[in-house]
């Protein structure tokens, strides 16, 4: 019984703290562990399936929803509803950094229990014999020396307490192995001892005549910030005959070149990792603008711009740290007199410091085609159209849509149904689509052929009266109903705009390269409309849209960055809110 | 007794001084050893241009026999570079590609750095490696290939063990009871007697059996690893089948001769495959059998399979998807037009975690349960183990399903008869009804 009220007081005050849309089906389930717990059964289970839920995927609170509706009937008591995050410049939209993050807050690391935990390294040097001790005591662990020096990374403990043990290897077998030789380095690395380093080094080139990349990476590390950084660069050279480096590799050769002020060495570095396809680490970026600062020269600026560029081509977004490096470099700029801001923008896409509009996320003519070429190739059709559909039916849906009107909304009828968790489902869609209809737009709704059949979810003169709204196309029960929302949407001109709250991850992974996954996702940005408020009967809203494109741009005498906040954590399908905005004066 | 006593106590005095005096006596010399060792230390960058070194003997006994009094921190760096370089690769002359021979060395390192590598590798197993594009393809191939040796091994050994034993087993009994056979009124059943009768039955299954289609249409769809298991499923499969009561007749369609599924087959069976019973064909099934007989198993379809009918041909599409293609042998039936069903598996079966797709063998050997007993129960325990809670009560079930009507899952089969008899005609009659509707 205590249970019981421990979480309905947990459950209301989550209830009270957020306000989303997004958790309401967790609500549900909390309603519906204490449910269960009056009936006495099942409750281990229960609680598993809320842990082991994935926090982002909107499919999964989708799901969650239908498997506790049956609970829900008779035991719910509020209707989940959603009001603006008031710390976001948009209140709440689906694709701002950090939603999913919030969508996901209640759910718990497991704890991670690891059986080495308990070897703890000692405090101070051992003497061979001391250590010979300790190898008894821990006699279950096999390959003690490893552990010990795997410990000693994790603790950070002192390198005499690293060399002690080595010592006492080289002691009982003469000779210390290339593994523990290479954990002791990372050891080194780790505190900056950079005098052994060296010595590590040496022993290293001395004993083997290659190296393996593990090693390589280290000492490109280590080396790169000392006097040898040069050194360096012979082991990028040598990681070369059997792999691409990695981008850390690349760093931090860069940032060893950058220290010296071969900047000339460090941009053809950086280029040779682009041409790799390597995506630079924001902290290169930084060590880039970081020297900028220092060194005056016409050829770095616009080394340095061309930076900023290709952050925008592949919509890379800095973090707080590189933004201030970059702020910092342009207010260093002599003679242009650079001012920067940190400021969000409001809906309408004006920057509030320097009054200027930002560019439009609506694509151009030409990007428009691309994007509905590809959509219809890849997406709908794909590798076999079988799988997603059959060519009856998208021969049929084709003349459907030839044969109708441009709609101003197509409306994903089973995604919108779902929404609430009180109303039946029929009911929802048409309090959403005569409140659209109102406004007088021209609406298409896709559904699937069992809503015709008449069940207690789709009740037969309900589904009529939304008929009477909006024009419906019924798909298969097997078909995939997204491909047609997409192609409708498409098909309806660049004005029309789509409604459900699946972030469509799936349909994007179809396209084929990161252009058109660009371009993909900036125009479901400009057009997907999300329900965020729904009272049935009284009140519903839709999240607005943004008519601006989150990209870092400039005109010239401005540029305007966005960036991530150090505390926010963004998925891969967010955008940040936080901008940066630079003018000259 | 007063005397006795102070005296005792002086001598604990004098031990106690005279150890002080020693220790401070020892302390110094272990101090000078301790900067001649630094001394020794702090040039090292310089004095090893050349690769040869000369090694003074004093390091070498000065961390063996060092008092504990100061710890000897860096001895371990003499021990080290009076080492040999290590012979990493003995074969660099004979492999002329270099980037070959770089490779191998790569996963000689690798392994030292404690990578799980395999002891022996084959030169096309690095040609393998080397295209593998990023490291972590690499490491995952290695570990792939020493798993693989690791396992090769393991059975070699038991192999061996067995064999020793039985060896050992002779010999007593030639020691013990002479060279006397056993006496035993029953007739020795000969393993090739068994093969006999098994071969038997498959043959009278391929005359008057009932057929069952393996679909080889997947090919393109697997990479070679996934072909190769997939091989390795059917061979099982064919195993299960020849050693049931009433075995199935085996047809293996759409099976390219020369393919790389076909290769795979001819080089597992070898010689055997000639001789297998199976009927193995280039056709699709829909051109050996009648269209109405054939029924598509598949975990994606709306239909359950209620239960299993002895005058129907199910077909099995016989693809290994490591990540899972979700609607692609349903998509295969939808083209061909053909009845699908999948398996009740919610129904009997209380279900814990992971995909409702089984391998081949596991569903053979429930087609085969089904086929002899029409057990579901029974059936179904071949669904390993780890994807189900428990067997669902039947009236359980019933109340269940009344109560989630609603259930997304739910309605595809309870949808009207007209579709669930005729699934994939996109039949001209909902058509008019969509357009009455559309028109309403």
């Amino acid at each position: 019984m205590a249970f019981f009220y421990v979480s309905s007081f947990l459950g209301l005050q989550t209830l009270g703290k957020y306000h989303l849309f997004w958790p309401a089906p967790r609500f549900q389930q909390l309603f519906a562990i204490i449910f269960r717990l009056h009936n006495r059964e099942h409750v281990k289970s229960f609680i598993t399936t809320s842990q082991s839920a994935v926090p982002v995927d909107p499919n999964t609170t989708h799901m969650l929803s239908t498997k506790t509706r049956s609970e829900r009937r008779d035991g719910e008591k509020r209707e989940g509803m959603a009001r603006g995050d008031t710390s976001s410049p948009h209140p709440f939209s689906l694709f701002s950094a950090g939603a999913a993050k919030r969508r996901s807050k209640n759910q718990e690391e497991p704890f991670m229990i690891s059986k080495r935990n308990g070897i703890q390294p000692p405090e101070k040097p051992l003497s061979v014999e001391e250590w010979e001790e300790l190898r008894e005591e821990f006699k279950a662990v096999s390959k003690f020396e490893y552990v010990m020096l795997e410990q000693m990374i994790k603790y950070n403990s002192s390198i005499d307490v690293a060399k002690s043990l080595l010592s006492m290897v080289a002691t009982r077998k003469g000779d210390i192995s290339y593994n523990l030789l290479v954990k002791y380095l990372a050891l080194c690395i780790k505190q900056e001892q950079l005098a052994e380093v060296f010595d590590v080094f040496d022993i290293i080139k001395l004993r083997f005549k290659t190296l393996e990349p593990g090693a390589y990476s280290l000492l490109i590390k280590g080396l790169s910030g000392s006097d040898r950084w040069r050194e360096a660069l012979l082991l990028l050279e040598e990681i070369k005959k059997v792999m691409t480096p990695s981008k850390a590799n690349y760093g931090d050769c860069i940032k060893g070149a950058l220290n010296n002020q071969e900047i000339n060495l460090a941009y053809e570095l950086y280029h040779e990792m682009l041409a790799k396809e390597l995506i630079p680490n924001l902290d290169t970026l930084q060590a880039f603008f970081d020297t900028g600062k220092c060194v005056k020269d016409d050829q770095l600026k616009s080394e340095l711009l061309g930076i900023l560029l290709y952050l925008r081509e592949n919509q890379i977004y800095p973090g707080e740290t590189l933004m201030q490096s970059i702020k910092l470099w342009f207010e260093s700029i002599p003679g242009e007199k650079w001012k920067g801001y940190i400021t969000t923008i409001t809906n309408s896409g004006k920057c509030p410091v320097c009054n200027q509009h930002l560019e439009t996320i609506h694509l151009n003519e030409e990007e428009y085609n691309i994007l509905k070429a590809k959509i219809i190739k890849d997406v709908i059709q794909g590798t076999d159209v079988f799988r997603k559909t059959t060519p009856q039916e998208l021969e049929e849906f084709r003349n459907f849509v030839e044969n109708h009107p441009p709609y101003d909304i197509v409306i994903d009828g089973l995604n919108v149904a779902k929404v609430s968790n009180r109303r039946s489902e029929s009911q929802t869609l048409l309090d959403v689509v005569s409140h659209l209809a109102q406004k007088n737009l021209r609406l298409l709704v896709l559904g699937r052929k069992h809503m015709l059949t008449g069940s207690p979810n789709w009740k037969r003169p309900i589904v009529a009266a939304t008929q009477k709204k909006a024009d419906f196309f019924f798909a298969e029960n097997v078909s995939e109903d997204d491909p047609f929302l997409l192609y409708a949407t498409l098909h309806s001109g660049n004005h029309c705009k789509f409604l459900t709250r699946d972030l469509l991850r799936d349909h994007k992974a179809c396209l084929p390269d990161s252009l058109t996954r660009h371009l993909f996702f900036k125009w479901q940005r400009g057009h997907q409309m999300v329900l965020s408020h729904y009272w049935p009967g009284k009140r519903i809203k839709f999240q607005p849209l943004p008519t601006y494109d989150t990209v870092v741009q400039t005109t010239g005498d401005t540029w305007h960055i966005p960036y991530d906040e150090q505390l926010v954590e963004r998925y891969s399908y967010e955008v940040p809110t936080k901008w940066l905005c630079l003018q000259r004066k | 007794m007063i005397t006795v006593w102070t005296h005792h106590l002086k001598m604990m005095f004098f031990n106690m001084l005279l150890r002080n005096i020693v220790r401070h006596s020892v302390f110094p010399v272990a101090m000078q050893k301790g900067t001649k060792k630094d001394l020794f230390l702090t040039t090292p960058q310089k004095p090893f241009p050349c690769r040869t070194l000369i090694l003074s003997p004093t390091p070498k006994k000065q961390f063996s026999s060092n008092p504990t009094e100061k710890l000897d921190l860096d001895g371990w760096k003499n021990v080290m570079k009076s080492g040999m370089q290590e012979e990493v690769s003995e074969t660099s002359e004979s492999e002329k590609d270099s980037t070959l021979a770089a490779t191998r060395e790569l996963v000689e390192m690798w392994r030292l750095a404690g990578v799980f590598v395999p002891e022996n590798i084959s030169e096309e197993e690095l040609k393998t490696l080397m295209e593998c594009s990023t490291k972590s393809s690499k490491k995952k191939y290695l570990k792939f290939l020493a798993c693989k040796e690791k396992l090769k091994k393991a059975s070699k050994a038991k192999q061996e063990k067995r064999r020793e034993a039985k060896m050992e087993r002779l010999e007593k009994a030639k020691e013990n009871g002479t060279s006397e056979m056993k006496n035993t009124f029953l007739l020795k059943f000969w393993s090739r007697s068994f093969d006999k009768v098994y071969n038997w039955r498959t043959a009278q299954a391929m005359i008057f059996g009932q057929p069952l289609v393996f679909d080889m249409a997947y090919e393109n769809y697997m990479s070679r690893r996934e072909m190769e298991n997939t091989v390795n499923q059917l061979m099982e499969t064919e195993g299960w089948n020849r050693r049931a009561v009433d075995p199935f007749h085996l047809h293996y369609c759409n099976l390219k001769v020369d393919s790389p599924y076909h290769k795979e087959f001819v080089k597992r069976y070898g010689e055997a495959w000639d001789n297998l019973l199976v009927t193995v064909t280039e056709q699709s099934h829909t051109d050996v059998f009648p269209r109405d007989k054939l029924i598509y198993l598949t975990a994606d379809s709306p239909n359950v399979m209620k239960t299993f009918e002895h005058d129907k041909i199910y077909i099995v599409g016989s693809m290994v998807d490591r990540s899972i293609q979700t609607g692609l042998s349903l998509a295969h039936a939808k083209r061909l037009k053909l009845t699908t069903q999948r398996l009740p598996l919610e129904r009997y079966l209380q279900w814990e975690m992971g995909a409702k797709n089984l391998t081949i063998d596991q569903m053979i050997r429930i087609l085969l349960t089904l086929k002899d007993t029409g057990d579901w129960m029974e059936a179904l325990k071949f669904v390993p183990k780890r994807k189900y809670k428990a067997f669902s009560d039947e009236s359980v079930y019933s109340k269940y399903k009344t109560n989630t009507q609603s259930r997304t899952k739910i309605f595809e089969f309870n949808g009207s008869q007209e579709r669930v008899k005729n699934p994939f005609a996109s039949s001209r009659n909902s058509l008019q009804r969509q357009k009455k509707l559309v028109g309403n």
